[in-house]
């Protein structure tokens, strides 16, 4: 098979990739709500780094996920630290400070938190898309009684985005064969912005109709069971692991809460 | 096999009919090209016959279409599909996105149809087989070239056994070579007995594929016949389509009084070759 998919799915045979797709995804359910409900503010920290990254190196996926979580979390984290770290009404401990400017350690703590519960679950979600072929992941939730056009959805939208970037290169490369500028002060890529997003969004929508016709006329809208090509295995291991997973969760939300 | 009975369709919003008053009846086994200039009524011709007027799309309907003797508006879509399948203009549309291999997504119909497992990848074989993918079974849907992705799409319609295919211009976002290896798939379902009906602008792929053409112009029907009757037509030109070269130049020929008046203008080229071949002995 080449590598020519749009898609969040790395092909492999790990332990991992061999894990059944709802076993994955009770993995990023559970360190999810491990890491916001644990009162300990560095446990999502402690999350990540000591299960989803070893998992991750484990499969040969540690370089993509460290990237990938670089990349979309690094805005979120500047802004998360500035507005904190300088503004925090509950700032009283002063770290360092520029004139009018202080760093306080409350807020500091405050958006290290937020970032590592923020880290945790991206991490622990992608591991599971990038592990999981998203046919096999569908099957798995039809056979669990989801409705096929709701795990229609679900699915297709995780696979949005690859799409949606190779479609916005197209959009910038024909714009730029145009005259369009990308290069320069912040003013000028913020202008040529609105000529790159429009045709995507218009274009996006456009193909919805048809989209839609073509799963209409494969008969995607007929009521009742479903059949799979291939089967999806749901082994033991699978089954104690999801309890376990479970059993993890609910202890993090009974130690937080309970009285 | 699919009868439309005086079907007028206009779409919500629209300020004049889609469709005005159409009949027509397709008997199983005939090849249908329909031909018209863009905003004829080519593409809600399709939709009509394969339900999604008025099931996709509202609008005020009059007159009613039946499949099989059905009135279309009595089933459901889900019925509709398993007698009538569609494919469309846009290869990448089709794609489910959902699955990762050529041969996963040809599968994504018969799962949907609850085929039991052991009996897809035979279907499946044979549906890549018709369609010149076999080679490609394993590749991913996206790798693929835009006429792949069309075939693909076609070979996904096929294999879910329809008794009637509609192709709504499948080649009009091809380069020359994919909608050439489109054309050589759907011409190799006429041997198989399948009922096609293909809306098309290019009256070259009509003269070469069709038992029978139709013409529409403002969602009438205006002509409907064999392809030479209705190719050589000189009211074409009206209706916005081009003539075919073999008929301009035997036109011309004829204005010139070089074709005889009485024979026939060719819309193919072997009937054009062997007209000036006789003009040309007939001057010698």
């Amino acid at each position: 098979m080449d590598s020519g998919l749009p898609t969040l799915y790395r092909p492999g045979d790990s332990w991992l990739h061999r894990r059944h797709p709802l076993t994955k995804l009770a993995y990023a359910a559970s360190l999810a709500v491990a890491g916001f409900a644990a009162p300990w503010p560095a446990a999502a920290w402690f999350l990540l780094g000591a299960l989803t990254l070893p998992l991750a190196a484990w499969a040969r996926l540690a370089r993509p996920l460290g990237r990938a979580l670089l990349w979309s979390l690094a805005p979120l984290a500047a802004a998360l630290l500035i507005i904190h770290g300088l503004f925090n009404p509950a700032n009283h401990t002063i770290l360092a400070s520029w004139g009018e400017l202080t760093l306080g350690q409350e807020g500091l703590i405050y958006a290290l938190a937020t970032l590592g519960r923020l880290a945790g679950a991206l991490g622990a979600s992608l591991l599971c898309l990038y592990t999981t072929p998203p046919g096999d992941l569908m099957t798995a939730l039809q056979q669990r009684g989801l409705p096929a056009g709701l795990a229609y959805v679900l699915i297709s939208t995780l696979q949005l985005l690859p799409l949606m970037r190779r479609r916005a290169q197209a959009i910038l490369a024909a714009q730029q064969a145009r005259g369009l500028r990308l290069e320069g002060n912040l003013l000028i890529r913020a202008r040529a912005l609105l000529p790159a997003v429009i045709p995507l969004v218009v274009g996006a929508l456009l193909d919805v109709e048809e989209r839609a016709l073509a799963l209409e006329s494969r008969g995607f809208s007929r009521p009742g069971p479903r059949t799979s090509l291939q089967a999806v295995p749901d082994t033991a291991l699978d089954r104690s692991l999801r309890w376990a997973l479970a059993a993890g969760a609910l202890v993090t939300l009974v130690w937080r809460w309970w009285p | 096999m699919i009868e439309l009975e005086a079907l007028s369709f206009t779409y919500i919003g629209g300020n004049r009919p889609a469709l005005q008053a159409v009949s027509l009846s397709v008997a199983a086994g005939e090849f249908v090209v329909v031909l018209g200039a863009n905003g004829a009524g080519k593409t809600s011709l399709c939709h009509a016959l394969t339900g999604y007027i008025p099931h996709f799309y509202r609008g005020q309907l009059t007159g009613q279409a039946r499949l099989d003797g059905r009135n279309t508006q009595s089933l459901s879509l889900a019925e509709i599909v398993e007698v009538a399948g569609q494919v469309f203009q846009n290869p990448a549309n089709q794609i489910s996105g959902v699955r990762l291999t050529v041969s996963e997504e040809v599968a994504f119909g018969l799962e949907n149809l609850a085929v039991p497992a052991a009996a897809m990848p035979a279907r499946i074989k044979a549906a890549l087989a018709l369609t010149g993918l076999s080679a490609l079974a394993d590749r991913s849907p996206y790798a693929l070239s835009g006429g792949e992705q069309q075939r693909l799409a076609l070979a996904s319609v096929l294999v879910m056994q329809p008794r009637l295919l509609v192709l709504d211009e499948p080649t009009s976002m091809l380069d020359p070579q994919g909608a050439r290896d489109i054309l050589l798939a759907v011409a190799a379902l006429r041997q198989t007995g399948l009922t096609v009906v293909l809306a098309e602008h290019r009256l070259e792929l009509a003269a070469a594929l069709a038992s029978r053409v139709i013409v529409l112009a403002d969602g009438r029907i205006v002509r409907d016949g064999a392809p030479q009757e209705v190719l050589a037509d000189p009211a074409l030109e009206d209706y916005g389509l081009i003539p075919l070269r073999y008929t301009q130049a035997a036109r011309l020929a004829q204005a010139r009084g070089l074709w005889p008046a009485q024979a026939p203008m060719p819309v193919t080229l072997e009937s054009a070759a062997a007209g000036f071949r006789r003009v040309l002995r007939g001057a010698a």
